[in-house]
């Protein structure tokens, strides 16, 4: 089991309020990412589940049981850290082995010299290096087992870190951004092994991160967090293609959704650019916000279809896309617009017709909500 | 190819310093304690290790070895762990660690020679505060804490206290006992050295990385000794070392409290060497033995530092 339900969690550091009424209700089994732009609280609401913080209000309940006033060594969480946290004095082993000796030796078993006349802890040993040696093994690790941390590369001092927390089975994995200490291709890398490790473990996962290209490939649901407060939790394809707020469409999605003032008349029809949106939309404002993501941004050769000008400002080519950056007019801000290589190449300063798909279109109000 | 020799000319007055300086006294000194050459003297003969000899049979000089290592051996130990654990619970505290380290930091700042005339009041036998309170607190509270009665195998007739009030106010005469002289002298060391150590560690603290306790804390270490084994001990390995090496050195080197308090005495249980080069080469213009003595001094200040260098330092983790 591994079912972990938060309940109205507030925190504040002296006059900052960090959590608001935060609710969230993990299930068991789930590779749950916290998202959010930094200082959003997301990593003070890992360790207060993790019992590292205390809450000033609100209800942390692991497996049906109230933990607000269970110390973290007694929660049964393992937790890998940002800085991954290896006992630097320790090999590999040695780290692997503490959170089972701390836990599965009496006081008298971990005595220095004592502890070695105790008949129990010969067989606890034993346990102790087959689930260090199967821990490695999985990890692929076995071979580093007699170096210290500092003897290591970034990747596997994180496979170090992982190793630490699994070799006890706990009730859920905590992850402080544990990738965003390495380079990219091994982010990327990693980012599949953890989801497979996820896969294999079948154990609930929390996962911290600022990347939302993380959150979005590796997560069952995803959390978005902004401010202290939840503002979306859903399926990675839910928040991104129907985000409930225009601040979750801004965070999630790289590069940034296009945003553009748009007039609602009284039967509900909504105009912006000069282009009237097919769909109609049920609300009692007259002004608006329609967001579009720079794929569903066509540049169109087509006069018939409904489009309105820009100018090519900058073109940042990544091989397999193409994302212009194109001005409407002196006043309006950039827009992102993505184009497929294959339709060749547009030169900075030109001249083009951009049309939107209108069946991806987001409407929201002046102050950020979505209509529907 | 040709090649420049004008590095030799940019180096050679700085190695002539340093040889001038800083090698060639130390050989001097080896040199001189092989004869018996004073001060002043027009002439001088190879007396070959007869200074050495005399070190290590007169009676005089194995007092000084063991006054010496006496010293260290307390107040290196003591005043290690009393800076270690006042560190830990200055970093504990939220409130009030500022003034706390300084007060504790005033005998480190204050001169020596100021602080060992006030020590010198302090523990004056007859007219000190010290035992004027152990005098005037005779059959009260200040005898039943003191004396130990409170233990419950100490008879109220028999502790210390009642048995020197008992006789005329016969309290220890301090640094003018020879029983107690030495173990004042360390006292008054470990008093001057432990706010020094204290900062030290509090430097050392400040530089563990706060993950590494919470990593400590959801790995199941709960108690504080838990916490303090797996992370803090370790950590401060390197503080460890500085500290316990500079307090050595500077233990071996006491001599301002000595000079002051007991010039040695009584029956010469405060004759450390630092005080012994001193009396012999300067007072009494033996520089022969003061060089012999000298010497021994240096080859035990750098066994010392071989031992660090060899065998400690490969089991501190950096």
């Amino acid at each position: 089991m591994g079912t972990i339900f938060l309940k109205n969690i507030n925190k504040s550091f002296g006059s900052t309020e960090v959590l608001k009424q935060l609710s969230l209700d993990i299930q068991d089994g789930e590779f749950l990412t916290l998202v959010g732009p930094s200082g959003c609280g997301k990593s003070t609401l890992l360790k207060i589940i993790a019992g590292l913080e205390q809450q000033n209000s609100g209800d942390v309940i692991i497996d049906d049981k109230n933990v607000n006033s269970t110390r973290a060594s007694k929660r049964d969480l393992a937790m890998v850290f940002q800085s991954y946290a290896l006992y630097p004095h320790l090999t590999v082993r040695k780290n692997l082995e503490t959170p089972l000796k701390l836990r599965d030796y009496s006081f008298v078993e971990r005595l220095p010299l004592i502890g070695n006349f105790v008949p129990s802890r010969k067989e606890k040993k034993k346990s102790i290096d087959d689930l260090v040696f199967k821990t490695s093994e999985t990890l692929k690790i076995t071979e580093l087992l007699d170096r210290k941390p500092g003897q290591l590369s970034g990747g596997q001092r994180q496979r170090a870190a992982l190793g630490r927390a699994m070799v006890r089975e706990p009730v859920a994995f905590l992850m402080d951004e544990p990738l965003s200490n390495l380079d990219a291709a091994l982010r990327v890398h990693m980012r599949s092994e953890l989801s497979e490790l996820h896969n294999s473990l079948k154990t609930t996962f929390i996962y911290v991160t600022h990347d939302q290209a993380e959150a979005l490939t590796m997560s069952t649901r995803m959390a978005v967090m902004i401010d202290g407060e939840l503002l979306q939790l859903d399926t990675p394809s839910e928040v991104y293609n129907n985000p409930s707020s225009l601040r979750v469409a801004e965070f999630v999605g790289s590069p940034k959704i296009n945003t553009f003032a748009a007039q609602i008349s009284s039967d509900g029809s909504v105009e912006f650019m000069g282009i009237k949106l097919e769909r109609k939309f049920n609300t009692n404002s007259q002004k608006a916000l329609v967001a579009v993501r720079p794929e569903h941004l066509e540049i169109t050769k087509d006069s018939n279809k409904p489009a309105f000008e820009a100018t090519v400002s900058y073109r940042e080519n990544l091989g397999s896309d193409i994302f212009y950056h194109v001005q409407v007019d002196q006043s309006e801000s950039k827009i992102i617009v993505r184009g497929s290589p294959q339709a060749g190449l547009i030169s900075n300063g030109e001249t083009v017709r951009i049309s939107p798909s209108h069946a991806e279109a987001m409407l929201f109000e002046t102050s950020g909500e979505r209509i529907r | 190819m040709h090649h420049s020799k004008a590095h030799i000319w940019f180096v050679w007055p700085a190695i002539i310093l340093m040889i001038v300086i800083l090698i060639l006294p130390i050989f001097l000194a080896g040199g001189i304690s092989f004869t018996n050459y004073n001060l002043g003297n027009s002439s001088f003969e190879w007396v070959g290790t007869e200074n050495y000899e005399k070190m290590f049979s007169r009676k005089t000089y194995i007092k000084m070895i063991i006054s010496t290592a006496t010293y260290v051996l307390i107040v290196v130990p003591v005043s290690v762990v009393l800076g270690l654990v006042a560190a830990i619970m200055l970093n504990s505290l939220r409130f009030g660690a500022d003034i706390y380290k300084t007060i504790f930091f005033l005998p480190v700042m204050a001169t020596l020679l100021a602080m060992a005339i006030a020590w010198e009041f302090t523990l004056h036998p007859t007219l000190g505060i010290i035992n004027s309170f152990l005098a005037n607190g005779c059959g009260g509270i200040r005898e039943f804490i003191l004396g130990f009665h409170w233990l419950p195998w100490v008879s109220s007739e028999d502790s210390w206290y009642s048995v020197a009030c008992a006789n005329n106010m016969d309290f220890p005469y301090w640094l003018k006992d020879k029983k107690t002289a030495i173990w004042t002298i360390c006292f008054i060391g470990v008093w001057q050295a432990f706010g020094f150590n204290m900062v030290l560690y509090l430097a050392g603290l400040t530089s563990i990385p706060r993950e590494l306790y919470n990593a400590a804390e959801m790995d199941g270490a709960q108690s504080t000794w838990e916490q303090f084994k797996l992370v803090t001990w370790p950590m401060l390995g390197p503080t460890t070392l500085f500290v316990v090496t500079i307090t050595t050195i500077r233990s071996f080197q006491v001599f301002d409290t000595i000079e002051i308090l007991t010039k040695g005495g009584p029956a010469k249980t405060t004759y450390v060497m630092m005080y012994a080069i001193f009396e012999k080469a300067i007072q009494q213009n033996i520089t022969s033995i003061g060089a012999a003595i000298t010497v021994v001094f240096i080859i035990f200040i750098i066994l010392l530092t071989f031992f660090q260098r060899y065998v400690i330092e490969k089991r501190v983790h950096y």
